[in-house]
């Protein structure tokens, strides 16, 4: 048994599960805590900025922005950032990518937060474009045809990619979109407005028929993709300012059918977490997030636990936000 | 080890390569006895080694024809066990969908593996090192890999027989794409299909080359694969010490021709036998198991 299973079924018996679970996920994601001060994905593997954002953004919904984890994590974070501004998935690498906004998202949210390290992230998010959609790509791939007739979308609709240099997906430019929403119009690149605007427009484009969203391919050959939990989530999350769009209410209604017979903890805590913002009838997720854990302890993953402890609090103020400034978008 | 002993040997400094092709009606059948008897004759050298078996999970499919079935999976992992393997993990890092667990759920792995955090890594979130690839076909010239990967000392490339609607067909080769972590290129592994998908299998294969490939063809896709297509019951194990020669004789049962199939055609310069003269067959014939697959039609030139 797991050194993480045991920590768990010692917590268990102190408390009662129906009220003080986040308090055990949040006790575990403390006891995972690498001693530079971030976290791995798992327990034991080295630190990394995705796990380590969503850490630090699950404790902060849970213990409030006290405690000597959070500020060790943002330092590491703010080790971890490139001269350009972006971060990279984690130490030794050198080319900024996706996790830039989760490492962002994170210090904003910080109890002392550094409007320099996040002005420069978000302005490198905001400079940075995919590879796909630009003139010149276009006249290309007018000749060639071919990934036109595979996969049809606009390509002109540019998100943000996982990585630099490639094509637009969904969760990566979720991500991106959540972040410029919450910012201060004082911190927020003048570019944010334009990207935010056409982020929103790839995001309706790339809905699956019938509604919800898959990684950012709908339709191959003409034959629909299947929707997908997490990036249903993560899209619905980025236009939750626009409630009665079709395309949203036809992914929410998608997510609500899923929602009955979740297949794993980190697609009950994301449906949860997007039916909470959307004010959308819950219900008490405890037992199953045990069940769950008892299961296959999450895999032991990090960030599904920090996602449980978000299904399980109240809205962070990231995801509870007005609709930005009408300048904005 | 399997990383740092990848061979690239040309063709004329190659000896033959050994393949069997094993006639299997369904996943009901006896499939463990199958590969252990298979295995027994191919007998690949695992005795005190760490096995890695990698097989295909690309995204939750409750028709059961997208993923490796776990029938196949928990028979290769008995089989490597009793040749002498000293430990036998099953990692995979899916391609399409970051909720890893689902997918397993799905699968009902567990039923079939027991404890998940025993036998099963999840290649996407594992630590990484850099690692130039052997080739530089693509423009990647150096990957991020997961550690478990390299440390592998025997991996075993265990695909499911699917056609693919970028590259024609994906099978032990195509499968490898599954060891480059997704929390460093993303869901999907985008910056491959960048560099060049044929390419990037070559460079990725160069650099990790599986040591032995078994293909469950039991039930494989064809026309829109690798996702999309339709279940084709074909009715096949194909296992084999060279992926370069299992993927050659997988697309011969599928009716393609592998010197059309561009990556293979790559792989075949310096990683295994594609030509049927130097693959020693056993079991059944690759001419009594052919099932031509369907096919898209930017791919109808791969056709026998």
């Amino acid at each position: 048994m797991s050194a993480s299973t045991d920590s768990y079924r010692i917590l268990l018996q102190e408390r009662d599960i129906h009220t003080l679970h986040h308090n055990i996920f949040a006790d575990l994601i403390l006891h995972s805590q690498n001693s530079d001060g971030g976290w791995g994905y798992r327990q034991g593997l080295h630190s990394t900025v995705e796990p380590t954002a969503w850490s630090i953004l699950a404790l902060l919904a849970i213990e409030g922005p006290s405690g000597t984890a959070i500020s060790s994590a943002c330092e590491w974070l703010h080790r971890m950032q490139t001269d350009k501004g972006a971060w990279p998935t984690s130490s030794g690498k050198d080319e900024g990518c996706w996790v830039t906004a989760l490492a962002c998202l994170a210090l904003a949210n910080s109890p002392r937060p550094s409007n320099d390290a996040i002005i420069r992230g978000t302005e490198w998010l905001c400079d940075t474009w995919p590879a796909e959609g630009d003139l010149l790509w276009r006249l290309r791939h007018r000749r060639q045809q071919k990934s036109e007739t595979v996969v049809h979308q606009d390509h002109s609709l540019r998100g943000w990619g996982w990585t630099p240099d490639t094509a637009s997906w969904v969760e990566p430019t979720a991500y991106v979109m959540i972040l410029l929403q919450s910012l201060a119009p004082e911190i927020r690149p003048p570019q944010a407005a334009r990207r935010l605007q056409l982020g929103e427009k790839m995001l309706y484009d790339r809905a699956c028929p019938g509604g919800g969203w898959n990684a950012g391919n709908p339709l191959v050959y003409g034959v629909a993709g299947a929707p997908r939990i997490g990036p249903t989530a993560w899209a619905l999350l980025a236009l939750r300012h626009n409630p009665t769009h079709s395309t949203v209410s036809e992914g929410l209604q998608w997510l609500e059918q899923n929602y009955q017979s979740p297949r794993s903890p980190a697609s009950l805590a994301l449906t949860q977490l997007c039916l909470k913002v959307y004010g959308r009838a819950t219900r008490s997720i405890e037992t199953e997030l045990d069940g769950f854990y008892r299961n296959n302890q999450f895999l032991q993953s990090i960030p599904v636990v920090a996602w449980a402890s978000l299904a399980l609090t109240d809205l962070p103020c990231w995801l509870n936000n007005s609709p930005p400034a009408k300048d904005a978008i | 080890m399997s990383y740092s002993n990848t061979r690239l040997v040309p063709p004329y400094h190659r000896s033959s390569s050994a393949v069997a092709i094993r006639a299997v009606s369904s996943y009901e059948a006896d499939v463990e006895a199958i590969l252990w008897e298979t295995l027994q004759e191919l007998a690949p050298p695992v005795r005190d080694k760490a096995v890695l078996i990698k097989p295909n999970f690309v995204e939750p499919d409750m028709e059961g024809t997208i993923n490796t079935h776990p029938v196949v999976i928990r028979a290769a992992r008995e089989a490597f066990l009793r040749l002498g393997a000293s430990s036998v993990v099953v990692a995979e890092g899916p391609g399409h969908e970051r909720d890893t667990e689902g997918i397993l759920e799905v699968l009902r792995l567990k039923d079939f593996l027991g404890p998940l955090e025993r036998c099963f890594v999840d290649l996407n979130t594992d630590d990484v090192s850099q690692v130039s690839t052997r080739t530089q076909a693509s423009k990647l010239k150096s990957l991020y890999l997961p550690k478990t990967v390299l440390g592998a000392e025997f991996v075993v490339s265990m695909p499911k027989m699917k056609t693919h609607h970028w590259v024609g067909v994906t099978l032990a080769l195509k499968n490898m794409f599954g060891i480059v972590p997704g929390n460093c290129y993303g869901w999907p592994k985008n910056v491959l299909h960048w560099a060049g998908i044929s390419k990037s299998i070559l460079d990725i294969n160069s650099t990790v080359r599986p040591d032995f490939a078994i293909v469950d063809g039991i039930v494989g896709m064809e026309g829109n694969g690798p996702i999309q297509g339709r279940p084709k019951a074909s009715g096949v194990l194909v296992a084999g010490d060279d992926p370069v020669a299992v993927d050659a004789t997988c697309a011969r049962i599928m009716g393609l021709v592998p010197e059309r199939i561009d990556y293979l055609k790559r792989a075949a310069l310096l990683l295994g036998n594609m030509e049927e003269e130097r693959i020693n067959q056993l079991g059944e014939s690759v001419v009594s198991t052919r099932q031509p697959f369907d096919i898209l039609p930017a791919f109808q030139s791969l056709r026998a």
